[in-house]
């Protein structure tokens, strides 16, 4: 560990620091230097292939980089095996495409990584199961399977499903880019929902409006690295750079 | 400001549904459509009768010996007279018990899969099924249960082939999945032992694996050591099975997304409750069609073992028609029998995969 990371605010829960990842040769990540205190609501946009999705994806370690530095709850993010899973426990995540499992119904998909992770007992489980299905307002389809249900029901399903591993922590990759336009609000109310309640979050998403809304921190990336970071306000109405203000004019224009 | 107003379903029109129009659109829905139809329909109403004739009418079905068989159409007596060594072999009657019970207790391990309460389904099930080839050999043989000592040589019949071809799926299952994740794996070694093992099990024809297990095999054992040939041609058929079997499941994992893996991953599981909570069972349901294609292909194939000598069911034919008493030439109705007695366990195979299938089928809204 070195020595900026100890002298971190003790608040941060997750500190990166010069993070580089290459695919091959391709350099995709260069230099990423994020710290997130807990609580925090982080935004992150760019345009695609700009790296935003993989960088929160090295944060559970679903993506392997070469470079740098990652240290999530105090625990740095290195080879072992046992870290990761400690940290993917910790890390809860909803992907663009739901993720569910097809073959096991909505209560299975919830109660999975309870019963199997935290060996918990399947009463107890099932439960806390419900709990969070009618957090995200459909308790009545716990008995029914995946394929039966819409794409925002999905949605909020991966949703609850990450809760119910009683994360700190919640990264959002692109959750509302694969719905139509009737289920975004759906699953934008559970997410807004979530951060009222101090859950830290990352979010990468093009949904402004939930940006503006939530957001404590915007953070706007283009070839891989950080271009611009701000809270919510100034980075709308008085971007510094120009990519960013080239970035906001075509996704706000129309 | 208007209200929306859904319109009502209505019926479809009555030209597109009911029997004459599937009889239009399928059976004469252009003129060479309608001569092909009428001459398939000519060439059934001709033969038709002329097989009937020689399986029913004047086919003979009472008597125990070839003079019984007067008419001129098939002699099932043939069939009836030499019914016992097609199903059994020569194993002996007052033990015959313990083949129908090994039956049973297959057929009983199939319905449990099915018909067990969810909460302990997977887990009973698999154990059983895991468990029956031991239970299997036992009863069969019956030296561990003290029961008199049934030599392999006396086993064979068409019972024979359904036990070889049982035994060996169900060890071959496993072991072909194991094979499948070797082949995918990043650790050189792993996968290219099991992409050398796989190929050349899918390379080499099974009949020269036959002479292999049943000639060289035993070179490889120990001195002094000796091998039942059928064991012999067990691992061979396991080999066999799983290398095929390997390459079914291969296609299977690269149809589960890698959402599903990442999804798997990112609530923690570990990698072998990743794969054998969440990837094993979409593998085997997308596989399920090919599956059973290997099983059948399987379970056919061992009607080969009559090369090298083992009395399953064709062989224990041939040596029915080549006996002195029945010369008057039943080659004919044994193979009818061989055709209808595979078809039909085939067959069923289908039903229940499709079973299967519909049971897994999860993805339709109800």
């Amino acid at each position: 560990m070195t020595a900026t990371n100890s002298a971190a605010d003790s608040q941060d829960v997750i500190v990166i620091e010069n993070l580089n990842k290459w695919y091959g040769n391709f350099h995709v990540l260069r230099d990423i230097n994020l710290k997130v205190k807990k609580g925090e609501r982080i935004v992150i946009c760019g345009p695609s292939g700009s790296g935003k999705s993989t960088t929160i994806r090295c944060i559970n370690r679903l993506e392997e980089f070469q470079e740098g530095s990652l240290v999530v709850d105090g625990v740095e993010m290195i080879e072992d095996v046992k870290n990761i899973e400690k940290i993917r426990r910790d890390v809860g995540m909803v992907f663009q495409h739901f993720n569910l499992f097809p073959h096991l119904t909505i209560l299975e998909n919830l109660t999975l990584g309870p019963i199997w992770v935290q060996k918990k007992p399947k009463a107890e489980a099932e439960e806390i199961a419900m709990k969070y299905l009618e957090r995200v307002k459909i308790p009545d389809q716990a008995d029914k399977y995946p394929g039966q249900l819409s794409g925002g029901q999905q949605q909020r399903v991966a949703i609850a499903r990450s809760l119910c591993m009683n994360p700190n922590i919640m990264l959002f990759d692109e959750p509302t880019s694969a719905l139509d336009p009737e289920m975004i609000k759906e699953v934008l109310d559970v997410m807004v929902e979530l951060a009222e309640e101090g859950m830290t979050m990352l979010c990468v998403t093009h949904e402004m409006g939930f940006a503006k809304k939530v957001a404590d921190r915007v953070i706007f990336m283009d070839a891989g690295q950080i271009v611009e970071e701000n809270e919510p306000n100034e980075f709308f109405n008085n971007p510094q750079n120009e990519r960013t203000k080239l970035f906001l004019s075509q996704i706000l224009g129309h | 400001m208007k209200e929306f107003q859904p319109i009502a379903a209505r019926q479809a029109p009555i030209k597109t549904v009911g029997f004459t129009a599937w009889l239009r659109d399928n059976l004469f829905s252009s003129i060479p459509n309608s001569v092909v139809t009428l001459s398939v329909i000519a060439l059934l109403a001709y033969y038709l009768p002329l097989v009937f004739d020689w399986v029913f009418w004047s086919a003979n079905f009472t008597g125990t010996t070839e003079d019984a068989c007067v008419k001129e159409g098939a002699c099932w007596v043939f069939i009836n007279a030499w019914s016992y060594q097609f199903f059994y072999g020569t194993y002996p009657v007052e033990e015959v018990w313990r083949i129908n019970l090994t039956l049973v207790l297959l057929v009983m391990v199939i319905a449990a899969s099915f018909t067990l309460p969810k909460s302990i389904r997977l887990k009973a099930s698999i154990t059983s099924w895991l468990l029956l080839p031991i239970v299997g050999i036992a009863i069969l043989d019956g030296r561990w249960l003290g029961l008199e000592v049934v030599s392999t040589d006396l086993w064979g019949g068409f019972t024979l082939n359904v036990f070889m071809a049982a035994a060996s799926i169900i060890v071959a299952f496993p072991f072909s999945f194991l094979w499948a994740l070797g082949r995918r794996s990043e650790m050189p070694f792993i996968r290219s032992v099991s992409v050398i093992f796989i190929e050349f099990f899918r390379g080499v024809p099974v009949l020269s694996l036959f002479f292999m297990g049943s000639v060289m095999l035993p070179l490889f054992f120990a001195e002094g050591t000796n091998v039942d040939k059928l064991i012999r041609v067990w691992l061979v058929l396991i080999f066999f099975m799983s290398g095929y079997m390997a390459e079914v499941f291969r296609g299977g994992f690269q149809a589960v997304p890698s959402g599903q893996y990442e999804a798997a991953d990112s609530i923690g599981l570990s990698y072998w409750q990743k794969i054998l909570l969440i990837i094993l069972p979409q593998v085997i349901k997308v596989s399920m069609p090919n599956i059973l294609a290997t099983f059948v292909m399987l379970f056919k194939n061992t009607t080969f073992l009559l090369i090298i000598g083992i009395p399953e069911v064709v062989q224990t034919l041939q040596t029915a028609l080549s006996n002195s008493y029945w010369l008057g030439g039943h080659a004919l109705e044994g193979y009818l029998f061989v055709f209808l007695v595979f078809w039909g366990s085939c067959f069923s195979m289908s039903v229940l995969a499709r079973r299967i299938e519909r049971q897994m089928n999860t993805d339709k809204r109800d």
